[in-house]
């Protein structure tokens, strides 16, 4: 009984989304069949449609990740997106210490940097909020804003190419640069690492003590602290992994999509990365398979305004719909269980 | 004749600073009232952008200010409803629910947009709300220039935030706020109906983070376009925490990150080599640095952010 009616609310969340983009749809005038067939067709019609999926969903993966292992342990990470920024600043400033590694080294180098760099920009927080009990949301935030303005001085000051007027770093040296995995398209080293990076948050919180410390934690602090599991440790732990894992999807962005440290790069994915754990339940596989649909949602929506002259925004409205609606899933449910008591009665 | 012209150059600045700072007085001041009853709206973004766009719209086809301004703040009360429904009924993740909006409304606003003016390259512009100067105090040089020659959303601004604080800390309905945010079990024992209340508090929100964001549209820019607001609602829960959630403390913030705007302003078009983001910065910094300092001593309402369920003990 209790399935069905989760199965049932979550066909009515699907109907509703349906029909909510139709309605979007229609409201612009555009043709319903063809919006749709454009929609899939830029997902799947083409080798580069697909892999460009797979290119917007790894940096989500990564940070959706990161924002995950925060949740499990009462660490609201809404910063993903200034770390996602130290871990570029990490790997172009390590690019410019070291300009002539080999690829072998430069590449574990760089991911390592920007998971450091990640990981203390939130772990800061996370300190502040283990030791005084400072709220972690408005710091987060703080720092996402910090962080992109540091990035800005950076680009313009001592990381600037002097060869350009624009504020932007040079391009990184080859050895830093992620290999694409599928020349023509966009698809890089980042995906298998985001792919990586799924199965080892898996092993850490699921197979192994700490992750299970983590978890506990997120589940009843009170009760971890009377079994001597010391939960300041592990809340300032969960905040460094949370970072770090989005400090190397930053990586990911500058060293397999851009090539050089710029402002901007990233449109958000910090904010969305927190979606893609909601959607996810936090769970790595459940993240991954979220960050690949929000990242499908995006592509096919840029492909339905191409062909269909539907505003590519609506991803937008579609993806805060899909939350709002199973944010309130559950008591949709016990809003019916408790008509039903009243008829009974 | 050199005077004059630091005159000149400080009143501009002045009032520049007051002009960036009412719409951050006014988000805020919506956000205190949510959150001294323990609702935490992180889509206070949404709020204003959904106000700004609506009190817009209105304007443009209308013509008229009025209808405008009324149109925003409807458009913010339904942005801070679905929110309250969701965290006072749902009691769901209020910091989800809010950026779960945020998302929302960037998308609807842009969406309805491109419906209505398709993709111009002008942008389509609506009255502005006119400069109301009052008679002699207008006329003190600086002062009376900053404060007195300004439009109605600034002299209303000033307003709210006197009956603001004299609601919150001199009347009953003050103290039944603070007793919500507080502790709901001991509010909710001795009577207080805590879930209105608390929905009270969230159309509290929405009406002065509509006005807000119809303030940025009518009384600042004569324009919309996407994403207007670009962060300026996350930067008033910025000055909530430096105010200290208090009516007067939080024009003082707003005040603060204003000249901050204003002074990167200036710089930038005076061409002074030092990057702007040092300044636009800083009120972040100020924030981290004044949530460290002031910790134990103001701190944040007990239930802010923690839905009430009346049968859990």
């Amino acid at each position: 009984m209790e399935r069905l009616k989760t199965a049932l609310s979550y066909i009515l969340i699907v109907v509703i989304i349906l029909s909510l983009a139709v309605v979007l749809i229609l409201s612009v005038g555009s043709d319903v069949p063809k919006s749709f067939m454009s929609f899939f067709r830029g997902i799947f019609g083409s080798l580069y449609g697909f892999s460009e999926v797979l290119v917007r969903a790894t940096p989500l993966i990564l940070a959706g990740l990161g924002v995950s292992i925060g949740f499990r342990t009462g660490f609201i990470n809404i910063g993903a997106e200034g770390q996602i920024y130290w871990g570029a600043i990490a790997v172009t400033t390590t690019a410019y210490l070291f300009p002539g590694l080999p690829a072998l080294i430069a590449i574990p180098l760089g991911i390592v940097a920007g998971f450091v760099a990640g990981g203390i920009w939130a772990l800061i927080p996370g300190y502040l909020k283990a030791r005084f009990g400072i709220s972690e949301v408005i710091n987060t935030i703080m720092f996402n804003y910090i962080a992109i303005n540091i990035l800005g001085i950076l680009v313009r000051t001592v990381l600037k190419d002097p060869e350009y007027p624009l504020p932007m770093s040079s391009k990184l040296p080859n050895g830093f640069i992620f290999p694409l995995l599928m020349y023509p398209t966009r698809l890089h080293l980042g995906f298998l690492i985001a792919l990586i990076a799924m199965v080892l948050v898996y092993v850490l919180m699921w197979k192994s003590s700490p992750g299970y410390k983590l978890r506990v934690v997120g589940l009843n602090q009170r009760a971890s602290l009377c079994s001597g599991i010391p939960v300041k440790k592990y809340i300032v732990f969960s905040s460094l992994l949370s970072g770090g894992f989005a400090g190397i999807a930053g990586v990911g962005e500058i060293a397999g999509i851009h090539y050089k440290l710029l402002e901007g790069f990233s449109p958000g994915f910090g904010y969305v990365a927190i979606i893609v754990a909601l959607l996810g339940k936090n769970n790595p596989f459940g993240v991954a398979a979220a960050g690949l649909g929000i990242a499908a949602l995006q592509v096919g929506s840029l492909s339905m305004q191409r062909q269909a002259g539907v505003p590519a925004s609506i991803s937008w409205i579609i993806m805060g719909s899909i939350v709002l609606l199973i944010l309130a899933r559950s008591t949709l449910l016990t809003f019916f269980a408790e008509k039903e008591k009243e008829k009974k009665v | 004749m050199i005077e004059t012209g630091l005159i000149a150059a400080l009143t501009a600045f002045l009032s520049a600073t007051l002009r960036m700072a009412m719409p951050l007085t006014l988000a805020g001041l919506g956000e205190t009232f949510s959150e001294k009853s323990g609702i935490l709206n992180i889509g206070l973004e949404a709020i204003m952008l959904s106000g700004a766009f609506f009190s817009f719209i209105i304007a443009f086809l209308t013509q008229s200010v009025l209808l405008g301004v009324c149109a925003g703040i409807a458009g913010g009360i339904a942005v801070s409803s679905i929110h309250a429904y969701l965290s006072i009924y749902c009691k769901v993740n209020q910091t989800i629910a809010g950026l779960a909006l945020n998302f929302l409304i960037i998308g609807l606003t842009s969406f309805l947009f491109l419906i209505v003016f398709g993709k111009s390259t002008t942008l389509p512009e609506c009255p502005v709300t006119p400069k109301i100067p009052i008679p002699i105090l207008s006329r003190i040089p600086v002062v009376g220039t900053v404060l007195f020659n300004q439009d109605l959303f600034v002299y209303f601004t000033f307003i709210a935030i006197f009956l603001a604080w004299f609601f919150i800390h001199r009347t009953e309905w003050g103290v039944s706020l603070h007793a919500v945010g507080e502790n709901p079990k001991a509010a909710d024992s001795a009577g207080l109906n805590v879930f209105r209340i608390r929905y009270f508090s969230t159309i509290a929100n929405g009406f002065f983070g509509g006005l807000a964001g119809s303030y940025l549209t009518l009384g600042l820019l004569g324009f919309f376009m996407e994403n207007i607001t670009s962060g300026k609602g996350y930067i008033a829960l910025v000055v909530v925490i430096l105010g200290r959630r208090n009516p007067p403390g939080i024009l003082l913030a707003a005040l603060v990150v204003g000249a901050a705007e204003a002074l990167q302003f200036r710089m930038q078009t005076a061409g002074i080599p030092v990057p702007s983001q040092l300044f636009t910065m800083f009120p972040y910094v100020i924030t981290v640095l004044v949530l460290f300092l002031a910790m134990g001593k103001s701190r944040e309402p007990s239930a802010l952010g923690i839905p009430y369920i009346r049968s859990k003990r």
